[in-house]
């Protein structure tokens, strides 16, 4: 999985490519936002449009940062789910917690 | 006359090199402690000895499973002449020859007498020994990298490294630091150039060019070209130092994510000397840092090969471990008098994190639990246990109801699953009067379809177990009348994936129950079992596969 940043003054777009499942993309996630936690940046959307699977473990990255963020005193929020990763965000009960949007502009409004 | 002799090794593409034979039993083998390594797997871990009584040099062979050879004549016990060939096992990429001083060195003087310009001769040889030099360090080097592939500890490893760089730089001493978990450089090698191990915990070097190669992440080389003016480097009267740092990295091997390389330094190999034996040159730097590189990769395999067998025998016996978690979870109302259950777990290679239980509390109620904890291997398996037993004490110890209980483990878990590990359950209770009670933390709802067909998704919207200690957990009640089935199951029923990569999926699942609802408890669950399976085919089955099936029996006569 590929992840890239975005900034829009002090909100950072993580843009992913490819599946968040077990494993290194998962891992990588949850590194990224650390490390953007470490730098003060704490006003994050990931952007999940380019994401086809999402699997529990993916769900669980998604918790961390969530927490960590949060932690922080920043806020996450979610942009462009896949049907099934919203599937997925609904059963978990996540859809409560996370903002989640399907335009980035939206997004950049919410915080 | 003083005897001495030496081997002189020639590796299969011509490097030589000579090892003097300056001891009394000089030992030759597979692990590093030999003082002649010779890495072929035919070759035994301590394969043979070279004992010198003062008058001879004898080969022994010290019980090795594939024998020793001189001039091609399997020996136990032999003194050894001038130019004699040695076998050591099968190892035929090292040709072995025994060289006896006193005869050579005579031999020696006839040559150069006979040689009409010594001069020239010499320089002829300079620059062949320097050639050599560079391919014998070169076949050093493969041979180190054979040798990471035979099955060694890290130990063996890191002794290896460090024996070829001070090898390859024709250093005196070598040193191998690794990062402790605090972060600072620990000793795990210390040798000189005759592989003896330096003893102690303190060595006089330059702290200054292992911190700033360690820090700065890059290889520092110090000879007599470049006038450095540390301290530390004229006070200790060291002449040349190289250190390399050691850096780890990860590559991730699926086909949908980027190669993925970590730099993060784990030590430095560091080695020197108190004489200049020729500066380090270009080649040899080169190739210090392949080995490093090299070296540091094996270990990460030789790491997770060790890791990989302790995690097997682990897995097994949670394997176990687990057969006696699902033999434990009771059938003792597999036939009250109003429903009829069947549950079951079909568990997959890996170690997974489904369980399920069916208690009956002391009211009279029955209670039904389905969890799936996320991800796989031992800790899910550890949280799927940890969260069975503490579910069965607040339901068989008190008489609180489902959302305190189910509220209460989640802090439970938020505060034990560090590793962000989570739990989605389904959970509920039945009494007499057919009210079912249930609450979903973020699990597959549950499929009620009615006598009539109808079909209802049991959720309570709440969130999963594990993630937030702010969340509380609401319970909702509906109303099951006779003939209605209730199918619990975990997410390895309909992510279930065939040839073609399609998921088993809820519509398929839900047509299927519709279609056999009249039949009986058993059969409904052995029906969704056998199609997932020959939905499936021979694909390997990738998560816990569990199901509990409810259905109220039908108004009997009396």
């Amino acid at each position: 999985m590929e992840i890239n940043l975005r900034e829009s003054g002090e909100i950072t777009i993580i843009d992913l490519n490819g599946n968040l499942t077990i494993g290194r993309s998962e891992e990588s996630l949850r590194e990224s936002i650390t490390k953007l936690i470490s730098e003060g940046r704490n006003k994050l959307i990931i952007n999940l449009g380019n994401v086809p699977t999402i699997d529990s473990s993916g769900i669980g990255a998604m918790i961390k940062s969530y927490n960590a963020v949060k932690q922080s005193g920043g806020q996450v929020k979610i942009l462009n789910p896949s049907r099934l990763a919203r599937q997925l965000l609904s059963i978990t009960g996540l859809l409560s917690i996370l903002d989640t949007f399907d335009d980035e502009t939206q997004a950049l409004k919410s915080f | 006359m003083q005897r001495s002799a030496q081997l002189r090794i020639t590796s299969h593409f011509g490097a030589e090199r000579k090892l003097t034979l300056n001891k009394s039993t000089f030992t030759i083998g597979r692990k590093a402690e030999n003082d002649l390594q010779l890495l072929h797997d035919t070759v035994s871990r301590q394969h043979a000895e070279i004992q010198f009584d003062g008058e001879s040099f004898f080969l022994v062979d010290v019980g090795s499973k594939r024998g020793t050879f001189v001039n091609g004549q399997r020996v136990q016990r032999i003194a050894l002449q001038h130019l004699d060939k040695i076998l050591i096992g099968g190892d035929e990429d090292q040709q072995i020859q025994f060289l006896d001083e006193t005869v050579s060195s005579a031999s020696a003087i006839f040559d150069s007498h006979s040689h009409l310009n010594l001069t020239q001769a010499l320089s002829d040889r300079m620059r062949l020994i320097s050639a050599n030099d560079e391919l014998q360090k070169l076949s050093r080097y493969v041979e180190v990298n054979q040798a990471f592939k035979f099955s060694m500890t890290p130990d063996d490893v890191l002794c290896l490294i460090v024996d070829a760089a001070i090898e390859i730089t024709q250093a005196d001493r070598g040193f191998l630091m690794l990062r402790n978990i605090e972060g600072n450089l620990e000793f795990k090698v210390a040798r000189d150039r005759d592989r003896n191990w330096l003893v102690g915990n303190d060595f006089e070097m330059s702290r200054s060019v292992v911190e700033e190669a360690f820090r700065a992440n890059h290889s520092i080389v110090i000879g007599n070209q470049t006038a450095d003016l540390r301290e530390s480097v004229r006070d200790l009267d060291l002449r040349s130092i190289a250190c390399i740092p050691l850096r780890s990295f990860q590559m991730t091997e699926n086909m949908d994510t980027t190669t993925v390389f970590k730099r993060d330094v784990i030590g430095v190999l560091y080695v020197d000397s108190h004489v200049l034996r020729g500066a380090l040159t270009e080649t040899s730097l080169r190739l210090l840092e392949s080995l490093a590189f090299e070296a540091t990769k094996s270990l990460e395999s030789v790491r997770l090969m060790h890791e990989e067998q302790e995690k097997k025998i682990l897995e097994v016996e949670l394997g176990t471990a687990r057969q006696v978690q699902v033999a434990l979870s009771p059938t003792i109302f597999n036939h009250p008098a109003f429903f009829e259950v069947a549950a079951a777990s079909v568990p997959s290679r890996h170690l997974g994190g489904d369980f399920y239980d069916l208690l009956v509390r002391e009211d009279g109620t029955y209670i039904f639990v389905l969890g799936d904890v996320s991800g796989k291997g031992i800790p899910a398996a550890l949280l799927a246990a940890m969260s069975q037993g503490a579910l069965q004490a607040q339901f068989l110890g008190g008489e609180q109801g489902l959302e305190p209980i189910i509220t209460s483990l989640n802090r439970v878990l938020v505060q034990k699953s560090a590793s962000g590990r989570f739990l989605t359950l389904f959970c509920a209770s039945l009494d007499e009067g057919n009210n079912f009670t249930f609450v979903n933390a973020g699990h597959n709802p549950p499929l009620l379809v009615r006598l009539n067909g109808d079909v209802e998704y049991l959720t309570t919207k709440s969130i999963l177990l594990g993630a937030f200690d702010f969340a509380s957990y609401k319970e909702l009640t509906t109303q099951l009348a006779p003939g209605d089935v209730v199918v619990m199951y975990t997410d390895g029923v309909t992510e279930a994936v065939n040839s073609a990569n399609e998921m088993f999926g809820d519509e398929r699942l839900e047509e299927l129950i519709v279609k056999i609802r009249d039949c009986s408890a058993d059969q409904i669950q052995n029906t969704i079992l056998d199609e997932v399976s020959s939905f499936t085919g021979d694909l390997p089955q990738s998560d816990d596969i569990t199901l509990i099936t409810l259905k109220l029996r039908a108004h009997s006569a009396g």
